[in-house]
């Protein structure tokens, strides 16, 4: 009998009160206190939605000005590290600042730790989701190191690190986010070899750490990968987007499956009959005690009453499927 | 003959405090009055006394007040470009000019406000703190109003220049939309997860280019000649798939019509507009291509590689062997900072040494709309394309 449990995968989209409060701020009608009293109310609504939809691990959102884009923590956290040109988030009309890299990677560990909401790690398990190496190795300009892999394993020590200070600090839960696996533009899958230079890149990234970690493919169909993908990447749960990846094309593992079966790139509302097809796929294809009922990728890309509709059905199935 | 590196704006201008405090229910200070009065001066607008009688009532502007309000925004927009590089270039004025879509609420509000199928469902952050507000399909679209034809008129009224109009395209009102009807019709399809959600963007995509053939037909029937066809989202998804149909999309809007037509984009993914290669060479009615290249580029002089690093992209188009027109995106439209007149020269010789495209058919422009900028900033912008182009002119001649 396999494990469900339910957790968000990424960056929450603000509420209408929050994006108001924003907009106030840049304009200078509101002040930072304000601004970050909108930031609070916010998170704390969204931890409420998530203990009613009954999810295993709690997420502040990661929606504060600290995560303006994804990669932004460490843009602004790192040594070595300078902010470039603006450029577009993979298939998304959502932009980030390229890292130009202009001298040895280093940090304190302390660039996403400083960004957690720090009260809800009393209230249940804490998540964080964090680009995973290789995502961060292709979207950079590497003036420095002069080789991917150089740059790909500079990266992996700088999130050992951070991942040591989150554990340390009572986070529960690490998922590495790698669009740049699976969203490949018009370029091949990566090959078996340089699967498996990224999953040393992982390793070393969570070496000497213990909180349970996760591996989610978004953005793009991860069949090509499978099932080496299982071996290669170090990490507890591996998850694929469902609604590129076939949950066919799915192979036997003894690995938690990070299930992105609720579409996170729609207001389009999946029946809890729906998601709970491919959730049967994924059980009869992998065989696997552990699935986390998950949306696609980040919940960002749709308005914030859609991203918690979507939150709730994936509360319903995780019910639905629990009495079984 | 026809005249080497033409100059043209991307489409819009920055609004003044004057055109949008009215519409946000905010009252007018003094300084909203001098601001119209000292640009309207500069750029030599006829009849601004109308404008500052109807703006001195600071607040609670009738709906026939603020539609002049509007037109009056269009005026002094086409009097922008058309004195673009006043007191830096002997010529002033750029050869292709729009009203600086001062009617559009945005490229994309604007059309989907006006084809049926949509609702509007709430904000969504594109980067920072900044958002824009998402329509979703919930029904096969249909065409309800031609959202360009009075802007058009009024434009063509008001200037003896070229008119050239942008117009928001279909990947890009698709890809900025949420995708609900489509998704919901090819949800239960016995087809792989990418083939259905492909499926689901081509033919929502398909339609709405059917819409904007419409819209641009009657345009045409008014006597527009150039047609800009806006696709920021031409690089948004990536497969050869989705780059295809960013071909068929162009290729569909404007079957069966006749205009000079060109294409903008911006804002690649981290691979730049390679990305676009070779499909986008298919689009059969396309003279033009504009892109983006001054943001990435330096500020210092010359015209090799290492100096004009945001420029080398262009180096495609010669290995295509593309022979037709170039917009080259000359100014980063994203910050104040400005180059001197002497480096814009130096990105527009850099752009024909590297194209091997006859000066006539090189373009000058700035990256993207100027929206975001302030008018001052936006002004200066202008007047670099024109005087930075007039000085490329003179040593492409042999001055």
């Amino acid at each position: 009998m396999a494990e469900f449990t339910l957790s968000l995968t990424g960056l929450h989209a603000r509420n209408e009160s929050t994006i108001q409060a924003t907009q106030d701020w840049e304009r200078g009608r509101i002040d930072s206190g304000t601004l970050n009293a909108a930031f609070r109310s916010d998170s704390d609504s969204l931890v409420a939605l998530q203990k009613e939809a009954g999810a295993d691990y709690l997420s502040d959102g990661q929606f504060t000005t600290g995560w303006q884009d994804f990669l932004r923590p460490l843009t602004n956290g790192l040594e070595g590290v300078k902010k470039g040109a603006m450029v577009r988030w993979y298939n998304t009309n959502t932009f980030y600042y390229t890292q130009i890299i202009t001298g040895p990677l280093s940090g304190n560990g302390n660039a996403f730790w400083s960004k957690v909401e720090r009260r809800f790690l009393k209230q249940g398990k804490f998540r964080v989701s964090i680009p995973d190496p290789l995502t961060l190795s292709e979207l950079a300009e590497d003036h420095h190191y002069g080789s991917r892999e150089k740059l790909l394993f500079a990266y992996a020590d700088v999130l050992n690190k951070e991942l040591l200070t989150l554990e340390k600090n009572g986070v529960s839960y690490v998922q590495f986010s790698s669009p740049a696996l699976v969203a490949r533009f018009t370029q091949k899958a990566i090959s078996k070899d340089g699967l498996g230079q990224l999953g040393e890149a992982v390793r070393s990234a969570v070496k000497g750490v213990s909180l349970r970690t996760g591996f989610h493919t978004i953005f793009g169909d991860a069949s090509h990968y499978i099932p080496d993908i299982f071996d290669a990447i170090h990490t507890d749960d591996i998850g694929f987007d469902f609604t590129q990846t076939d949950p066919d094309s799915l192979s036997p593992t003894k690995k938690g499956i990070i299930a992105g079966v609720a579409d996170a790139r729609t207001t389009y509302l999946e029946s809890v009959e729906e998601l709970k097809g491919n959730v049967e796929k994924v059980l009869d294809r992998t065989g696997t005690k552990k699935i986390t009922l998950a949306p696609s990728s980040d919940l960002r890309y749709v308005p914030r009453v859609s991203a918690d509709a979507k939150l709730r059905r994936l509360g319903e199935l995780k019910r639905e499927l629990g009495e079984k | 003959m026809s005249k080497s590196f033409p100059t043209q704006e991307i489409g819009s201008l920055p609004k003044f405090s004057w055109r949008t405090k009215p519409f946000r229910q905010m009252t007018l200070d003094d300084s909203d009055l001098e601001t119209a009065k000292r640009w309207g001066e500069r750029m030599g607008v006829t009849g601004t006394s109308r404008l500052l009688k109807i703006l001195s009532k600071r607040a609670d502007f009738s709906d026939e007040e603020k539609k002049e309000i509007v037109d009056f925004s269009l005026l002094y927009a086409i009097r922008m470009s058309e004195t673009a590089g006043r007191g830096l270039s002997e010529h002033e004025g750029l050869d292709l000019v729009w009203s600086g879509e001062q009617a559009r609420t945005e490229m994309y509000e604007t059309p989907v406000s006006n084809i049926a199928g949509f609702e509007f469902i709430g904000k969504v952050r594109s980067f920072d703190n900044k958002y824009w507000r998402m329509a979703s399909i919930r029904g096969s679209p249909s065409f309800e109003n031609n959202y360009h034809i009075d802007e058009l008129l009024f434009t063509q009224k008001h200037t003896k220049r070229k008119v050239k109009v942008p117009v928001t395209d279909a990947i890009t009102i698709m890809a900025w939309s949420d995708n609900h009807y489509y998704t919901a019709k090819w949800a239960r399809e016995k087809v792989s997860p990418v083939r259905r959600s492909f499926n689901a963007r081509r033919e929502f995509t398909l339609e709405l280019a059917k819409i904007i053939r419409k819209v641009i037909r009657e345009l045409i029937a008014s006597g527009v000649e150039e047609v800009q066809i806006d696709i920021p989202a031409a690089t948004q998804y990536q497969s050869v798939d989705d780059i295809k149909l960013v071909t068929e999309a162009f290729n569909e809007t404007t079957k069966g019509l006749s205009a000079t037509f060109s294409m903008h984009s911006c804002f690649p993914p981290s691979i730049g507009y390679a990305i676009l290669f070779p499909h986008m060479l298919e689009m059969k009615k396309c003279e033009r291509f504009s892109f983006e290249y001054g943001n990435r580029d330096g500020y210092g002089r010359g015209i090799d590689d290492e100096a004009r690093s945001g420029f080398t992209d262009l180096k495609l188009f010669k290995e295509y062997g593309y022979d037709k027109g170039l917009g080259v995106g000359i100014l980063h439209v994203h910050t104040d900072k400005l180059p001197s007149v002497a480096v814009v020269r130096d990105r527009i010789l850099y752009s024909a040494k590297v194209t091997g495209l006859d000066p006539e058919e090189l373009y000058i422009n700035p990256d993207c709309g100027l929206r975001t900028r302030k008018p001052e900033v936006a002004q200066r912008m202008l007047d670099l394309v024109a005087a930075g182009a007039e000085k490329a002119r003179g040593e492409s001649a042999g001055h």
